[in-house]
C-alpha cells in the first residue's frame, strides 16, 4: 500500500477542516472494513486518513428521538442487528445488518460506512429506503439532513459534498409499524456479496414499499400505492405482474461475475413476492420478531 | 506397560501450538539482514517481452536487487518434477496471468512492491488458449516451445500427451442399453489457508532453503540441480505446512529465491498472497465423455472414456495427475472390455498440480454421473446396481493390478444404512449416493530413524511433512506403543533435511503406510537390541525372549521395556537407535510405473433440498464411509475424511475460477473465489470407517484421507436429480446453475434426459 498521512482529529471541526482541505485525497476510517481492504489491493491511493475514532461528537449510540431513532455514526453493524428497537420497528434493518459480512466484520463496520461506501449491493441500503430515513451530515457549512433516497448517487458516489461527512442517521417514527422483512441471494451460505438484496415493508394503510440494490448503479425504492401487494388475499399472479411493473427499472450490470443479469431479475421478482408474503404474515402479528 | 495408543484418539500432537497460532510457519520466520521480494508479473496471459528496464525500480529506496532472467544462468534453468520446462523466471514469453518475469528484493515489503510497479515493461499481448476446445483448435497458437520437446509426435499440439489404458474388446462388446454424456469439471484452487512461503540463505558453501512445501527431499534435490550443489549442501527446512492439499508439493518460487539470495549474499524471503497463490497452484479442469454399455439386468459389459484435461502452462506434476486419476477410472466394478484415452492439454492459464483426489475426482464425477443416468435408465436402483457391478475382494478388477483390497460392498452398505436408504426421504428432498476409488501410491521410500533414549523416551525422525493431517501423531502412537512409551515421551522430529533421513514425498494418502512401517520397522530394530539385552542379562538363550509392543517377554514373565533398556544401557547410558526403510520400487512394465499399494474407496451419500424457485441446493444431509484397514486415530480418520467431504462440497456447490477473454483470473481472491464456511456445511454429517485390518500400513492401516471428497459431486447432482428430475452434468451445481437447469427443464420437458439411450 502506498504511504499516506493519518490524522486523528478529537472535534468534529476538525475532521471537517481536513476533509475540505483535502477533498477526494481523504479517506475517512471508522470501522475500515472497506477502507483497508482497498488501500492494501492498491484500488485506492489517499493521501492522508482521516480516523473518526476519537471525535467525542461521533459515537456509536442508538438513541430515541420523536419516537425515531438516530443512529450514531460509529454504530456497528452488531450492535444494530442486536437492539431490541431496531429489531421491533425496524426489523428489516436488523436482519440486513445481521448479514453484513462475517461476525468480525459486523463488530467493526459501522452502518455510516456502509452506506458512504455506497455500494450498490450495500445490505442496509434497502432497508434505509423503505423505513425513509434521514442522513445527518456535517460540513463547513454545517449541518443538513439528506433524505436517503437522495444520498446515493452510484456506486462509491453519494451526494455528499466536498468537507461533509455523516454524523448520524435518523429513522423516523414509523406511521404504523409495518410489517418488513429483508432478503437477499448470495452465491453460498456463509458471508457473501449479495447479487440481490431486497428490503419490503407493507403498512397498515395498504402501501407497500419496496427497495432493491445490486441490480443497477444504486439502489432503488419503490411504492405500490394501489393496496394489491398488501392486500393478503390478492391473486399471487396479480402481485407478480405488478412487481414487474415496479422493477422495470432494475438494470443489473451484464459484466459482474457474481450473477447474471438474467439471474438477479428473476430472483428480484423471486424474492419480491417472498419478501411482500412474510411482510403481510409480520404486519398481521405485530411484527414481534420471536 | 503403558496403555495402547494406537486405535486411540490421543490429543493431537502439535495441535495445541497450531490452533493457538503459536506454531511457526514459514511466513513466521525472519531471519536477520533479510530482504523481502515481490514478483513482478504482466496484466495479461501471454505476451512476448521486448524490453525490461529496472532502472526506475533500482532507484527505489531499500531496493537491493531486481531481478530479470537475463540475471539467471544462460539459457535460463528449467525445472518441473515431470518434464523440465518451468523457467526460473519468464524469458522471452509469459505464458500465464501471474507468471513472474522479474522480482524485486528489498529492505521492506512496501519498497518491494513499490519497485514492482516501476519496472518498466515493453510487452506485445500474444493469441492464448483458455479452454480445451481453444487449445485443441489446429489453428492454436501453441503454449510450448517444440523445441522443448524435442522427439515428441505430439510436440506440434497443445497436447502434452496423450494416455491409453484399458482391456477386452469394448467394440466388439454387445449392451442392451448405452448410456454416455459428456461431464466438465471446472478449474478450482488449493486455498491452503497458510500461504505458500520461501526463504533462502546462502549458509557458508552451500544455501539454505525454508519453504512450506509438502516434500523437502524433492525440492533439496530440484535446489542442488539447479545450483549445481551437491545434496548435503543444500539444507532444506520445511516447517509444518498450514494445509497443502496437494499444492504445495513441487518446487515453485524456491528456485527463484534460492537465486535471489545468491546474487544478493542476504536471504530473501517470499511470502505469496492469497491471489498469487491463485495463480501459482490450481487443480485440472476437465471434460469428459464416458459411454458404459450394460446388459438389461445391470451388468456392465463395457466402458469407453475419453478424457480432455485442461492443464497449464507448464507441465507440473498436471501429467500424472491425468494419467493416475484416468487409469482408474472405471471404478471400482468388473468389467470384461474397457477403453480409456485421456490427454493432458497444455493452456495458457495457471499451471495445474496436485490437488486431493489427484486427477480422480473428475474421472468420478464423470463415471459416477454415468452410473446415476444408467440406473435409471436401466429402471435400477443406483445402489443395487454399484452393488451388483463392485468388485469383490481380491478379484483382479484392473488386470495386472493390485486385487480389489477391500470389502467394498460392506462400505457402500455401510453407507446405506446411515443414510436410510430403503426408505423414502423426507418430503421434498432428493437422494444419491457414489462411490470414489483412488489408487495409493505407486513406488516410494521412507527411511526414518528412532532414537530410545535412556530414561525410554523417544524421538522418531521422519521426512514426512504434517501439513494438518496428523502424521506427527500417529508416527508418535507407534512407537509410543511399540516402545512402550508414553505418548507425551515421544518427540517427532520433521522438516530438516540435515537432520532427518530420506523420504521421497508427503502425497497419495501414504505416509500412514509407507513412513508408519518405515517407524514400525525401526521400531522393531530397536526390539531386536533389546531382545539381545535381555537375553544377555537374564542370560537366556534369545530365542527365549519376545519383544513386542512395549513389553518384554521370557516365559511367562513381563518386563517393560524400559525396564531392559535401563539395565542393559548400564552406567555408561547412552541410547539404542533404529533405522527402517520402506520401498516399493517401480516396476517399468506397469503404465503407471507400479501396481497401486493400495486402494483409497469411499462411499457416499447424501440427501438434498432444492430450492425451485432460486436453484440453492442445501446437503439437509451428508454420510461418507471409507475402507481404511484400520483406524490408528478415529478422530484424525474422522477429521480427514469430514475435511474432505466439506472440501468436495466446495468444488460441487460453489468454487470454480472465472477467466476473462485476455485470460486473467477475474475472481482473483477470497471475495469472489468462494469456498464452504461453516454456515455452509451440511445440516447434518455422518462419517464412518470400515475397518478390515487388510491394509499394507502399520495394524492392517491403509492410507485415507483424499477418498471421501471423490465422490461428492456425483453423490450431490444424483440427488438434485432425484429431487427434481434435473440432470446437471457441469460442476458446481451453483444456485443459478441450477436454477438454469430447472428454468430450461420447464421450458422443454425433455430436458435432463440422458443424453443417449439406445439399445441394440
Amino acid at each position: 500500500m502506498r504511504a499516506f498521512a493519518y490524522e486523528r482529529p478529537t472535534t468534529l471541526q476538525g475532521a471537517v477542516a481536513l476533509l475540505a482541505e483535502h477533498g477526494s485525497e481523504a479517506r475517512l476510517l471508522a470501522g475500515g472494513t472497506d477502507l483497508i481492504i482497498r488501500l492494501r489491493d492498491g484500488s485506492i491511493a489517499p493521501r492522508i486518513v482521516v480516523d473518526l475514532k476519537r471525535i467525542a461528537e461521533l459515537d456509536g449510540q442508538i438513541r430515541e428521538h420523536d419516537g425515531g431513532l438516530t443512529i450514531g455514526a460509529r454504530a456497528v453493524m452488531t450492535d444494530i442487528a442486536a437492539d431490541g428497537r431496531i429489531r421491533r420497528d425496524y426489523r428489516a434493518l436488523a436482519e440486513a445488518a445481521a448479514v453484513v459480512g462475517s461476525v468480525q466484520i459486523r463488530n467493526r463496520a459501522t452502518l455510516a460506512g456502509n452506506i458512504c461506501n455506497a455500494s450498490p449491493a450495500a445490505d442496509t441500503a434497502p432497508a434505509l429506503l423503505v423505513y425513509g430515513a434521514r442522513v445527518i451530515a456535517a460540513g463547513p457549512a454545517g449541518t443538513r439532513r439528506i433524505p436517503i433516497d437522495a444520498f446515493f448517487v452510484r456506486s462509491g458516489v453519494t451526494t455528499l459534498a466536498r468537507g461533509e461527512l455523516v454524523t448520524a442517521i435518523e429513522l423516523p417514527r414509523p406511521t404504523s409499524r409495518p410489517g418488513s422483512v429483508h432478503l437477499r441471494r448470495t452465491r453460498r451460505r456463509g458471508h457473501d456479496l449479495a447479487s440481490v438484496t431486497l428490503a419490503c415493508a407493507v403498512r397498515a394503510d395498504g402501501v407497500t414499499q419496496l427497495a432493491y440494490g445490486s441490480l443497477g448503479p444504486r439502489p432503488v425504492l419503490v411504492s405500490d400505492e394501489t393496496g394489491l401487494l398488501a392486500d393478503p388475499t390478492a391473486p399471487e399472479l396479480a402481485k407478480m405482474r405488478r412487481l414487474e411493473a415496479l422493477f422495470v427499472g432494475a438494470s443489473p450490470s451484464p459484466r459482474s461475475m457474481r450473477a447474471s443479469p438474467e439471474y438477479r431479475l428473476a430472483m428480484l421478482h423471486v424474492l419480491g413476492l417472498r419478501a411482500v408474503g412474510t411482510a403481510i404474515e409480520r404486519l398481521a402479528q405485530g411484527s414481534v420478531p420471536r | 506397560m503403558t496403555d495402547p495408543c494406537v486405535g486411540m484418539s490421543p490429543r493431537r500432537v502439535g495441535g495445541r501450538d497450531r490452533v493457538t497460532g503459536r506454531q511457526a510457519y514459514v511466513a513466521d520466520i525472519h531471519l536477520d539482514d533479510v530482504l523481502h521480494a515481490k514478483l513482478v508479473s504482466l496484466d495479461c496471459a501471454r505476451a512476448r517481452i521486448i524490453t525490461v528496464d529496472t532502472s526506475a525500480a533500482l532507484a527505489v529506496p531499500g531496493v537491493r536487487l531486481v531481478m530479470t532472467a537475463a540475471d539467471l544462468p544462460q539459457p535460463v534453468p528449467r525445472f518441473g518434477p515431470q518434464f523440465q520446462d518451468r523457467p526460473v523466471l519468464a524469458a522471452g514469453e509469459t505464458h500465464y496471468h501471474g507468471e513472474p518475469l522479474a522480482a524485486i528484493a528489498a529492505e521492506t515489503k512496501d519498497a518491494a512492491e513499490e519497485a514492482t510497479r516501476l519496472v518498466r515493461i515493453e510487452y506485445e499481448e500474444l493469441p492464448a488458449v483458455f479452454t480445451i476446445a481453444g487449445a485443441l483448435d489446429p489453428m492454436a497458437p501453441l503454449v510450448q516451445d517444440p523445441a522443448l520437446r524435442p522427439g515428441d509426435r505430439l510436440a506440434r499440439s497443445n497436447v502434452l500427451r496423450e494416455h491409453h489404458y484399458g482391456w477386452g474388446d469394448v467394440d466388439a462388446a454387445s449392451a442392451d442399453v448405452v448410456v454416455e454424456g459428456t461431464y466438465a469439471f471446472p478449474m478450482v484452487t488449493q486455498f491452503a489457508i497458510e500461504p505458500h512461503g520461501f526463504i533462502a540463505a546462502p549458509d557458508s558453501d552451500g544455501i539454505a532453503v525454508w519453504s512450506s512445501i509438502q516434500h523437502p527431499n524433492w525440492l533439496q534435490r530440484v535446489i542442488a540441480s539447479l545450483l549445481h550443489l551437491p545434496l548435503a549442501k543444500v539444507r532444506i527446512f520445511a516447517p509444518d505446512p498450514g494445509g497443502g492439499f496437494g499444492g504445495k508439493q513441487h518446487a515453485k518460487y524456491e528456485p527463484l529465491v534460492a537465486f535471489m539470495a545468491l546474487r544478493a549474499g542476504r536471504p530473501v524471503r517470499l511470502v505469496l498472497t492469497l491471489e498469487e497463490t491463485f495463480q501459482a497452484v490450481r487443480r485440472g479442469a476437465s471434460e469428459i465423455h464416458v459411454r458404459s454399455g450394460f446388459r438389461s439386468d445391470g451388468g456392465l459389459v463395457f466402458r469407453d472414456i475419453e478424457a480432455n484435461y485442461l492443464i497449464g502452462a507448464y507441465a507440473d506434476i498436471a501429467d500424472r495427475t491425468v494419467a493416475k486419476g484416468s487409469y482408474t477410472s472405471n471404478g471400482p466394478y468388473r468389467v470384461p472390455a474397457v477403453r480409456i484415452v485421456a490427454r493432458s492439454i497444455l493452456s495458457h492459464t495457471t499451471p495445474s498440480t496436485a490437488f486431493r483426489g489427484f486427477g480422480n475426482p473428475q474421472q468420478i464425477w464423470a463415471v459416477e454421473s454415468n452410473m446415476d443416468e444408467a440406473a435409471r435408465a436401466l429402471g435400477i436402483d443406483p445402489l443395487a446396481l454399484r452393488l451388483q457391478n463392485l468388485a469383490h475382494p481380491g478379484e483382479a478388477f484392473i488386470p495386472g493390478d493390485t486385487p480389489a483390497d477391500g470389502d467394498w460392498a460392506r462400505t457402500v452398505e455401510r453407507a446405506a444404512e446411515l443414510i436410510g436408504w430403503g426408505s423414502p426421504p423426507a418430503p421434498g428432498r432428493g437422494r444419491g449416493l457414489a462411490v470414489g476409488l483412488k489408487s495409493g501410491p505407486t513406488t516410494g521410500l521412507s527411511n526414518s530413524i528412532v532414537r530410545l533414549l535412556a530414561d525410554g523416551s523417544v524421538i522418531v525422525y521422519a521426512g514426512t511433512s504434517d501439513m494438518g493431517q496428523g502424521a506427527r501423531t500417529i508416527f508418535a502412537q507407534i512407537a509410543a506403543d511399540e516402545l512402550g512409551a508414553p505418548l507425551d515421551w515421544v518427540t517427532v522430529v520433521m522438516g530438516d533435511t540435515a537432520v532427518v533421513p530420506y523420504d521421497q514425498q508427503t502425497s497419495a494418502s501414504r505416509s500412514s503406510v509407507f513412513m508408519g512401517n518405515s517407524i514400525l520397522l525401526a521400531c522393531r530394530d530397536i526390539q531386536a537390541k533389546i531382545r539381545a539385552m535381555a537375553a544377555r542379562l537374564e542370560p537366556v538363550d534369545e530365542a527365549a525372549v519376545v519383544v513386542e509392543r512395549g513389553e518384554v517377554r521370557i516365559g511367562g514373565r513381563v518386563t517393560p521395556i524400559r525396564d531392559v533398556l535401563v539395565r542393559g544401557l548400564g552406567r555408561l547410558g547412552g541410547e539404542l537407535i533404529g533405522i527402517g526403510e520402506m520401498r516399493k520400487e517401480a516396476e517399468p512394465e506397469h503404465p503407471l510405473g507400479g501396481t497401486a499399494a493400495f486402494f483409497e474407496f469411499n462411499c457416499t451419500a447424501v440427501e438434498v433440498e432444492v430450492d425451485r424457485e432460486t436453484g440453492d441446493v442445501v446437503v439437509a444431509r451428508h454420510v461418507t464411509v471409507s475402507d481404511v484397514g484400520k483406524a490408528m486415530n478415529p478422530i484424525q480418520v474422522r477429521g480427514q475424511d469430514e475435511g474432505a467431504a466439506i472440501m468436495g462440497l466446495g468444488h460441487t456447490l460453489m468454487e470454480h475460477i472465472i477467466h476473462d477473454e485476455a485470460g486473467r483470473i477475474r475472481n482473483l481472491g477470497a471475495i469472489d473465489y468462494r469456498i464452504p464456511t461453516s454456515l455452509d456445511l451440511p445440516l447434518r454429517m455422518e462419517s464412518d470407517f470400515v475397518e478390515n485390518a487388510d491394509g499394507p500400513g502399520p495394524y492392517g492401516a491403509k492410507g485415507m484421507s483424499e477418498g471421501a471428497l471423490l465422490c461428492v459431486a456425483p453423490a450431490v447432482a444424483a440427488a438434485v436429480h432425484d429431487a427434481t428430475g434435473v440432470r446437471i452434468r457441469d460442476l458446481p451445481l451453483s444456485p443459478e446453475r441450477v436454477w438454469r437447469a430447472l428454468h430450461d427443464a420447464a421450458e422443454s420437458p425433455d430436458a435432463g434426459a440422458p443424453e443417449a439411450i439406445d439399445a441394440r
